[in-house]
């Protein structure tokens, strides 16, 4: 499995090992390390998620209308996203699957209200400021902080765009952040209309900023030094809900897969039956799973999700601005396949445009304050849910038992898809800035510009208890590694497994 | 000599989520445009919102935030690291509180999972031991106040650095004191 | 009131009692609330939480059960009793497995808010995180231990109000549990229904009627106020 360039260097004896850790300016807490050798030529390159909170396996032995409830705690910066689609798998559990269309509606303002403010949040908090001061500007002043100081207008624009989200998500679940809006078979709630007014007043200010935030990204790429043009160009292929018409499609669709070279390789895909599509493997250097593809295996079977997947692969956003956005997007770059990860940003501020449009729509809806709001119908034993979460798709598996409660628990988030994506970005971005070079922490920086270009959402990826090892070593006064133990998978210990030098650096 | 008196020195601020889920950073966040007005008044150290890496590198912090409670080994040792070089350190959200939903795996054995769950056991000396419970954060260091909430309200985090920044105790106003 | 009503002196404020009182019900008539968890207007006071202990003319005793007596003097709310009420309410959560967060009595739980009122921002103590199997075996009815107070509520209600004496308190010290009255000691065995007084009456989410959830949105829970806004 271990067969891609850099991922595994040939002998990791005598390599200099350089961490970067904790990754910044990302959600969550996941570390890159390289290894090096005598002349600063990269041998390995590895992306690592070190930590696990274990939701899918304390999730077993739940009732099951606790979990859609429960699970926003994978993460507290798309919370909707996982509330959002365990409530769709539990939708066809209780068999309330259509919910009632009053329930739809506002389970879909809620989700692309959150669109809007994680997108604003990761743009412009997060990683605005590479863009803004240059890849290997002062730490001191690559943060939002710097931003404020130096470009007021962006900083301003960004933290009310996300607050226009927020409070989206506010009047659909209660709060801002872990509320319980959707329920299994629909929603508790309609919207209050002196709530909705109120976020109707600041809409032409909001998607003046939303349009603002598109014409940034696009003058802040298209300005990008020229020895970034190429900046960790990744060809792979692209993965997204879709609806049946080919329009982009955030809370309910089909599966679409297309090819690397533009080609749809397979579409129209039943949710329902992800598991025909996708299987995932396990890597020992990582908590995250590796997704793939099940007719071309592990090795070619990876692909890319989130922004710049679905910009290119829908056939129209059903948005007029958007749409206008991503046809810009498209010409810019002369009709190919794009794949330089850094233009995920422009790809993502169209999104976040769309999204402000659609919760336009919505709030112009008379449906989200009131009609039936629940849904009921035969019980079945399982459901899934996807959901186009802000990072890309996100799958929700539960089996339940005659006694309510969740016997089984699937999750792959967004991030995990993307997982050999970035680890491809990293070696990509090392092979062409760092190798041979005297690293400083400028380059390193490079490598954490191409990881956030993916909004990788480590705190999602940590859910997994899966892939848990026990390793101890015992180390002597100096770090030298004396003695390094494992127990595998069926309780054998094993001696001297597999390590390098480099532990002893740690 | 001077007749006016110095700008008083900013508050070095430090923030970290060990086993948490991003939300409590997220509610400090909805404090919204008020941002920009403790920015005037605090340096951020170390925080996934800056790109400094290492706690109190450079200066002693004066405020140290931690959401999430303890799952790996690492998270203790970082968490060492906040307490030793942070002046006051606060317990953020449920899951520093109280270990939050992560601690529902606590009635789990860790080697029985393995012995279950795996085809491959990741092995990497890169990945850090795992607990046998995860932990909430005042079973291993001392804590100075903590703010409950999952996440606490923003005007939670407000009042409290308010509170801080102007030499008080901080003590929530009722209705700022939510579990949920 | 009329001057020759009764009266006895709850923190400086007259309290008017009828025959039978304790000071607990007498305060809760007149609208004065004495924090408490095991105690409901419905069924018999057992003194089994003790969150309600005041002192009265200077003697602690539990408000649920003491009789409240004309001209008596009793304190409520003093630092010393606040302290101790707050330690009281914090070995509560490290002795179970209280997951507000994920929890589907949030904003309608006792617990929770008598421990939001006491201002409980920290646990104090080591949690210890007991293992305490769910019993989902009723088909309308959960039983979630890992949340039971062993308030007893549920007992007296299934006793006094039910007739159906479903439950019991058994074992000693921190083995102690809520006992089940069916041949497996499952509730899918007893003689429980969800249209029992017991299968709705406990003030924590030990016992919850099945498929309900959170139904019931932020903001029109039993506790919330205005401050329940995220």
């Amino acid at each position: 499995m271990d067969t891609r360039p850099l991922e595994t260097a040939a002998d990791s004896k005598g390599l200099r090992r350089i961490a970067i850790d904790p990754l910044s300016r990302v959600e969550g807490h996941g570390k890159v390390t390289l290894l090096l050798d005598d002349d600063n030529r990269v041998r390995q390159a590895r992306l690592h998620i070190v930590e696990f909170r274990g939701f899918e396996k304390f999730i077993e032995g739940r009732p099951y209308w606790e979990v859609p409830v429960m699970v926003q705690r994978l993460c507290g910066i798309c919370p909707v996203s996982h509330h959002l689609a365990a409530s769709k798998a539990f939708d066809r559990v209780v068999g309330g699957w259509p919910v009632p269309p009053a329930a739809d509606r506002i389970r879909r303002l809620m989700h692309y209200g959150q669109i809007v403010q994680s997108h604003a949040l990761h743009f412009f908090h997060l990683a605005s400021p590479d863009l803004l001061f240059g890849f290997d500007a002062e730490v001191d002043r690559r943060n939002i902080v710097g931003v404020a100081a130096a470009f007021p207008d962006a900083a301003r624009q960004g933290v009310m765009l996300r607050k226009f989200g927020q409070e989206v998500i506010r009047i659909t679940s209660g709060k801002r952040i872990h509320g319980t809006g959707a329920i299994p078979g629909g929603m508790n709630r309609a919207v209050d209309p002196a709530e909705r007014d109120a976020l109707r007043a600041e809409l032409p200010q909001v998607l003046a900023w939303a349009q603002d935030a598109v014409t940034l990204a696009r003058r802040l790429h298209e300005s990008l030094p020229a020895r970034y043009a190429d900046f960790a160009d990744t060809p792979a292929a692209m993965m997204s809900l879709v609806g049946r018409d080919g329009a982009m499609e955030l809370y309910d669709g089909v599966l679409r897969l297309r090819e690397a070279d533009g080609r749809i390789a397979i579409d129209g895909f039943d949710d329902q039956r992800y598991r025909e599509l996708i299987a995932e493997a396990v890597k020992p250097w990582t908590y995250m799973k590796f997704p793939y593809r099940r007719d071309l295996g592990v090795d070619d079977g990876w692909y890319r999700v989130g922004p710049l997947a679905r910009v290119q692969n829908c056939d129209f956003i059903p948005t007029p601005r958007a749409e206008e956005a991503r046809q810009a997007f498209v010409a810019a770059h002369g009709g190919r396949p794009v794949h330089a990860v850094l233009a995920t940003h422009w790809a993502r501020m169209i999104e976040l445009l769309h999204g402000v449009e659609t919760v336009a729509a919505l709030l112009d809806d008379p449906l989200i304050t009131g009609g039936p709001l629940q849904a009921e119908g035969t019980r079945q034993h399982s459901g899934v849910g996807i959901i186009e979460a802000p990072r890309g798709t996100l799958i929700h598996e539960y089996e339940v038992g005659d006694d309510d409660l969740v016997t089984r628990c699937n999750l792959i988030v967004s991030t995990t898809h993307n997982n050999q994506a970035m680890n491809e970005a990293v070696r990509a971005v090392a092979l062409r800035y760092l190798d041979g070079e005297t690293i400083t922490e400028g380059l390193l920086n490079h490598i954490e510009v191409a990881v956030r270009a993916y909004d990788p959402c480590l705190s999602c990826a940590t859910h997994a208890l899966g892939q848990m090892p026990l390793a101890v070593s015992l180390r002597a006064a100096d770090g030298r590694v004396l003695d390094h133990v494992l127990r595998s998978s069926t309780g054998e210990l094993l001696r001297d497994g597999p390590t390098h030098d480099a532990e002893a650096a740690q | 000599m001077n007749a006016s008196s110095p700008s008083p020195r900013k508050l070095r601020v430090a923030t970290v989520s060990l086993a948490g889920c991003f939300g409590c950073h997220m509610s400090l966040l909805d404090i919204d445009e008020r941002l920009f007005d403790l920015v005037e008044r605090v340096d951020f150290d170390r925080s996934p919102l800056t790109d400094i890496k290492t706690v109190g590198e450079h200066d002693r912090c004066d405020i140290g935030l931690v959401e999430g409670g303890l799952c790996n080994a690492e998270n203790v040792e970082v968490l060492r690291a906040f307490r030793a070089r942070c002046t006051v350190l606060v317990a953020v959200g449920a899951c520093a509180i109280t270990g939050g939903l992560p601690a529902l795996r606590n009635h789990l054995d860790v080697g029985d999972i393995m012995q279950s769950v795996y085809g491959r056991v990741p092995d990497d000396p890169e990945l850090p031991l795992p607990l046998n419970r995860v932990l909430p954060i005042h079973e291993v260091v001392r804590i100075d106040h903590a703010l409950p909430g999952c996440p606490p309200p923003a005007d939670a985090f407000w009042q409290l650095l308010q509170d801080l920044m102007a030499g008080r105790t901080p003590v929530p106003a009722p209705g700022l004191i939510r579990y949920d | 009131m009329s001057a020759v009503d009764p009266t006895f002196d709850l923190d400086g404020q007259p309290v008017a009692l009828q025959p039978g009182d304790t000071i607990l019900s007498a305060a809760a008539r007149a609208g004065l609330d004495i924090p408490h968890l095991c105690w409901s207007e419905e069924v018999s006071g057992s003194a089994s939480c003790r969150l309600c202990t005041v002192l009265a003319e200077g003697r602690p005793v539990a408000a649920c059960v003491t009789p409240a007596v004309a001209g008596q003097k009793v304190e409520c709310r003093t630092p010393s009793l606040a302290t101790q009420r707050l330690r009281l309410l914090q070995m509560l959560f490290v002795e179970g497995n209280h997951f507000c967060p994920g929890c589907e009595k949030s904003g309608n739980c006792l617990l929770q808010v008598q421990a939001e009122r006491a201002g409980m921002t920290d646990l104090n103590f080591e949690v210890l995180n007991p293992e305490r199997p769910v019993d989902a075996s009723h088909p309308d009815v959960l039983f979630e231990p890992n949340r039971c107070i062993l308030c007893q509520l549920c007992v007296r209600a299934s006793d006094e109000i039910d007739g159906k004496r479903v439950f019991a308190i058994g074992g000693h010290g921190i083995a102690t549990r809520l006992l089940i009255d069916s041949p497996s000691g499952r509730l899918g065995d007893s003689a429980l229904s969800v249209d029992d007084r017991a299968a709705h009456i406990c003030p924590v989410g030990a016992l919850l009627p099945k498929r309900v959830g959170f139904a019931v949105p932020i903001g029109q829970r039993r506790f919330d106020t205005e401050d329940t806004r995220g």
